[in-house]
């Protein structure tokens, strides 16, 4: 199935600004995490603490809903979900 | 309600005066000159940030009974002195629009889907906000 990903600021300089995967079906948000980290150099680093926790300012939206963290790191994902990451808003 | 122009503030004021309203109140944000800071680099989720911009928009309606809330946001590259965001809050009295004007600004800062980065002489930084 198709995921397309967004991603903002720090992360769209490692990631780019849009870009689109083809993951195993049954796959979830987690796996999708893990598997941007094995092709974006960089990304496991920007994500996860030296201790592979999440880091607290990782904001990920499915479908344009903010998931909780690090709870929704399971929800599903479906063909053709859209998957936003960036940290904390700052505009203004 | 997002804009990669400049921003025509007199077209933004002309836009909130009417005889409905006794009192137009604007917040204009500008790049302000930090040390080592070049210019700012604004990108947007658009879409999401869209839906957010009109819902604080409603809000603010619905909350202080402005009679017109407009709301513009630069992204792209932003040269030091220019505009990155004007609120335009009307209403009868000038409290409720002053009220409207401060509510929108605060609320657009805490949610809105939109980044900076500062530019410098050596590269840049994301501005973190907490």
């Amino acid at each position: 199935m198709k995921i397309n990903i967004r991603a903002f600021a720090g992360f769209r300089e490692i990631l780019g600004r849009e870009i689109s995967l083809e993951i195993e079906e049954g796959s979830n948000v987690s796996d999708l995490i893990e598997r941007l980290c094995r092709i974006k150099p960089g990304f496991r680093d920007a994500v996860f603490s030296e201790t592979g926790e999440l880091r607290d300012y990782v904001i990920i939206m499915l479908n344009r809903r903010r998931l909780d963290m690090p709870e929704d790191l399971n929800s599903p994902l479906s063909d053709n979900d859209e998957v936003a990451i960036f940290p904390p808003v700052a505009g203004g | 309600m997002i804009t990669e122009g400049a921003i025509d503030l007199a077209e933004m004021l002309r836009g909130a005066i009417s005889p409905e309203s006794g009192a137009v109140v604007a917040f204009i944000g500008v790049v302000r000159a930090d040390p080592g800071v070049t210019a700012l680099e604004i990108e947007a989720y658009d879409d999401a940030a869209l839906d957010e911009l009109r819902r604080i928009k409603e809000e603010a309606i619905s909350r202080f009974g402005v009679s017109y809330v407009n709301i513009l946001h630069r992204k792209g590259r932003i040269s030091l002195g220019e505009i990155i965001v004007v609120v335009a809050c009307a209403s009868p009295h000038r409290k409720d629009a002053f009220d409207a004007c401060e509510y929108v600004i605060d609320e657009l800062k805490r949610r809105v889907l939109i980044w900076k980065k500062e530019l410098t002489g050596e590269g840049g930084r994301w501005v973190n906000t907490r």
